[in-house]
């Protein structure tokens, strides 16, 4: 009898560390906000988390791409403005949130745009990005392939030929088979890949300083300034820089709603987003300007020799490889996230590769991108710094800084987040605005741009104005409609 | 449904629980005001410092 009730006990208490272990892996997966017991992460566990993020093959890129506009004096002021204003203003408004109530960044942008609203950011924001860098990093790793074997057969490189091309759409089908094995493959990956990339970097940057003293790097020109002015070229350069920064945008919220609290959500994106993303661009901006090349497969190649050359080669391969399964697994659980039922009823292996038939099409039909892949970078900026100012706006002034965690995950369709049909008219419009003014101050196509982009950039009047419409017109017409519960 | 109805009870514990730390003002590790003025601050001295070095 006591056997009986002690078993009954048991299974019952079995059963309900089941059910606790369901919601805990449910909340870990941004259907529930975690809970401040359950979030692991201190300052330096974020810290090195965010590092690992920030310290990739692209850093070498823009690095790279800065060198085009600007010599590595002013590329370096270039890389530490740009980056520190955009990291601040995107941890502000994405990080804050998420590290005091543990919710899932795209869930609380319900409160911002509607919860049909949040859909269409997310398919802007991420599903493009991820797409556009997807495609830009498989052509680095067809590149750098391409570079290996000339390097091994005494050939000179064709960057934009048949086997770069193999070589792009043989990394996005490599990159869709791990990410379909789940994501124990990639942590493991990650844990080789970055410290090892900070090793490459400091190896780089001896072997460059041990060719130019710092004081002659210094006074190196640009590689291929587009203008006569100056100061126009080094504001094209803090634009790119701030545009990096604000790419963060998409990504750096659901990464803090794993830290203790609002502080180890917030600080650690200075010491790893901002510094480490800023170490590996000036790598690359100084090998850059010093070898002649803005594409770090043919720098390293020229830089190392032979030997490191294809070492350094072979393994910035892997690394893309690594950045492309990260950028490629986060982007599907968040579009599970927000997806309709139907999205949530694909196979996971089927989403995957419904969402790499757009990169493998920019890579077989349009190679080219690669070496514009600045123009994509900035374009992303149109989007991104709006979206941070309206984060901002709303969060701070609006809603003073308190979130309804009921309200946000429960039943939508007749909650206050229903704004109109799903989507907050308001925000939409301010989105809209941030990125008129974006492409009016600064066309990033053209590199066309107003006397005003000299002294106010384009991403910082994009994040005023589109702050501004939404703070105004929240103010004077959300209130009085019942739209979005705001105090 | 059972699995509906339980998974309901439990995100409404879990606003509950946020609720009442927000109600009691028991929030820990908040941002303060220093820290907004310490990030402002070393923002400014970066942008300035780096703008009058380089460009």
């Amino acid at each position: 009898m006591t056997d009986h009730i002690a078993n009954g006990t048991l299974t019952t208490l079995e059963a309900e560390h089941e059910e606790a272990a369901r919601h805990r892996a449910a909340a870990e997966r941004g259907d529930a906000p975690l809970l401040p017991s359950e979030r692991l992460w201190g300052f330096w566990e974020f810290t090195y988390a965010n590092s690992a993020l920030a310290i990739a093959t692209w850093a070498f890129l823009i690095g790279g791409a800065i060198g085009l506009f600007v010599g590595p004096k002013e590329g370096i002021a270039a890389i530490v403005i740009g980056n520190i204003v955009g990291v601040v203003l995107t941890a502000l408004a994405t990080t804050t949130m998420s590290g005091r109530y543990g919710v899932e960044q795209f869930i609380a942008l319900r409160s911002q745009f509607g919860y049909n609203g949040s859909r269409v950011v997310y398919v802007l924001a991420v599903v493009v990005l991820t797409m556009g860098w997807l495609a830009v990093l498989a052509m680095m790793f067809g590149r750098s392939i391409d570079g290996l074997m000339a390097l091994s057969a005494g050939e000179a490189a064709n960057p934009t030929g048949i086997k770069m091309i193999i070589a792009a759409v043989g990394a996005i089908l490599v990159t869709w088979f791990i990410v379909a094995r789940g994501p124990t493959s990639i942590k493991f990956f990650n844990m080789v890949v970055s410290p090892a990339l900070v090793i490459l970097m400091v190896v780089m940057l001896y072997l460059i300083l041990s060719h130019h003293s710092f004081g002659e790097l210094l006074a190196m020109p640009a590689l291929s300034p587009p203008f006569e002015d100056k100061t126009l070229n080094f504001i094209v350069a803090v634009e790119v820089n701030l545009a990096a920064g604000f790419s963060w945008w998409p990504y750096i919220g659901n990464l803090a709603r794993l830290t203790k609290n609002e502080r180890t959500a917030f600080w650690p994106n200075i010491l790893g987003i901002f510094g480490a993303a800023a170490l590996g661009e000036i790598v690359g901006l100084l090998a850059a300007v010093a070898l002649g090349e803005s594409d770090p497969t043919i720098w390293m190649t020229k830089i190392a020799g032979p030997v490191i050359g294809i070492i350094a080669l072979l393994f910035v391969a892997f690394a893309n490889m690594t950045s492309m399964a990260n950028i490629l697994y986060t982007s599907i659980v968040g579009l599970r996230q927000v997806g309709t039922a139907s999205v949530r009823a694909i196979s996971w292996g089927t989403v995957l590769f419904l969402f790499c038939l757009i990169p493998l099409g920019l890579v077989v039909v349009y190679p080219q991108m690669y070496d514009g892949f600045f123009i994509f970078l900035v374009w992303t900026s149109a989007l991104n710094s709006a979206l941070a100012g309206i984060g901002i706006v709303d969060y701070f002034f609006l809603r003073g800084q308190k979130l309804d965690m009921r309200s946000l995950h429960g039943p939508q369709e007749n909650g206050p987040y229903r704004f109109w049909a799903g989507f907050n008219p308001i925000g939409l419009f301010a989105l809209a605005v941030g990125c008129i003014v974006y492409v009016a101050v600064f066309n990033p196509q053209t590199l066309a741009s107003l006397p005003a982009f000299k002294y106010l950039t384009a991403s910082l009047p994009a994040f005023v104005a589109a702050g501004a419409v939404h703070y105004v017109l929240t103010r004077l017409f959300a209130r009085g409609r019942g739209w979005g519960q705001y105090p | 449904m059972e699995n509906d109805t339980a998974w309901q009870n439990e995100l409404a514990r879990r606003a509950r629980i946020y609720e009442d730390i927000e109600a009691s003002g028991r929030f820990e590790g908040t941002m303060s005001a220093l820290d907004y003025a310490a990030v402002t601050a070393l923002t400014l001295v970066l942008v300035v410092a780096f703008w009058i070095w380089g460009a």
